[in-house]
């Protein structure tokens, strides 16, 4: 596993995406922290579509919404906030793939994101093909519950852990 | 000039200490992008509303009541982590061209908040329901998105200037 993220960062390293990304760090003004902003700016769309539905479903916000058009309304938001965030994000760590590859608060981050993704992948999907899927049942409902309440742990996890990244020394000191 | 000397005696106090020399910086920061999130997020849908494009089908007035009170829980957090930062390094913050420029935006902030109340929302019984918001609705939200992302952009360049 280790032999495989070299090679790819070596390979990241030294590829000519990586001489544009350089090229564009050196020569527009203020380049790092308007990626960032893009990439902060698309954390708050998440928060604004996956999050607030997750608090729709446990019951703590916006009450006067109904749960299956916020679903179909938002939950578009969040996927072209992942695209944002994944373009944005891999501006970063074609600058400096080291820095991510072997960082294990990146790794964290990703173990975290999958799931997250996967949840929220869940709800759309089965609201899609029968809206109101979430709210016929009390089995249903309890589930809705149960997977809102584990993504907000995982949404905010990702988003602690996306700024740890530049901090991992804390957490773990290098040997 | 008084300023310095109590930014540096700010600087100096066991609280400001700790944060700078430990990974409390790093927690509050990461506090801080939760909160801007939230913040921003809820905001940003009371200002689409507002402009005329999405969640049509709510009265305004309903969108602002459920989602304005996250943003000032997203707000009040903000501040304080954005203080525990501040207080580590004062007297480079202040004098960070950056910083300066985020606190101007967030004042513009807070006089849209008071023109949107005191000149958008009066008389928005006639619209509330609308589709379609008047003119003066739609100024004050796309000034709101305008100023709001311009504070997390002055933000994360604050970091890059100190």
């Amino acid at each position: 596993m280790t032999d495989i993220l070299a090679s790819l960062s070596a390979f990241i390293a030294e590829s000519s995406v990586r001489e544009l990304v350089i090229y564009l760090l050196r020569n527009v003004p203020g380049f790092p922290p308007i990626i960032q902003t893009v990439h902060l700016l698309a954390i708050a769309a998440v928060m604004g579509s996956i999050v607030f539905i997750n608090l729709k479903i446990l019951g703590v916000a916006v009450p006067s919404q109904r749960l299956s058009e916020m679903i179909q309304r938002l939950l578009p938001w969040t996927w072209w906030a992942l695209l944002l965030l994944a373009i944005s994000g891999v501006v970063f760590i074609i600058a400096r793939p080291d820095k991510y590859f072997f960082n294990p608060v990146f790794g964290i981050k990703f173990a975290l994101l999958t799931p997250a993704v996967l949840f929220a992948w869940i709800i759309h999907r089965k609201n899609s093909s029968e809206p109101g899927y979430w709210e016929v049942s009390v089995l249903r409902r309890v589930s809705a519950r149960a997977i809102a309440a584990v993504s907000m742990i995982l949404w905010l996890g990702v988003m602690m852990a996306g700024r740890w990244i530049a901090y991992y020394d804390y957490l773990f000191w290098p040997d | 000039m008084p300023l310095d000397e109590f930014w540096d005696w700010l600087q100096n106090t066991d609280l400001a200490f700790a944060i700078g020399a430990t990974w409390w910086f790093p927690l509050l920061e990461s506090i801080h992008v939760i909160a801007l999130a939230l913040v921003v997020g809820s905001i940003v849908m009371v200002d689409l509303r507002l402009i005329g494009v999405t969640a049509r089908s709510y009265a305004l007035t309903r969108i602002s009541r459920e989602l304005v009170p996250w943003a000032w829980v997203g707000f009040v957090v903000a501040t304080i982590t954005g203080t525990g930062m501040f207080i580590s390094r004062p007297g480079a913050y202040a004098a960070n061209p950056a910083f300066q420029t985020k606190l101007v935006l967030l004042a513009l902030a807070g006089l849209n908040v008071v023109a949107f109340h005191t000149r958008v929302m009066r008389g928005v019984e006639q619209w509330d329901t609308d589709a379609l918001t008047p003119a003066s609705a739609k100024l004050a939200g796309l000034i709101s998105l305008i100023l709001w992302i311009g504070v997390v952009l002055a933000g994360r360049w604050t970091g890059h200037l100190n």
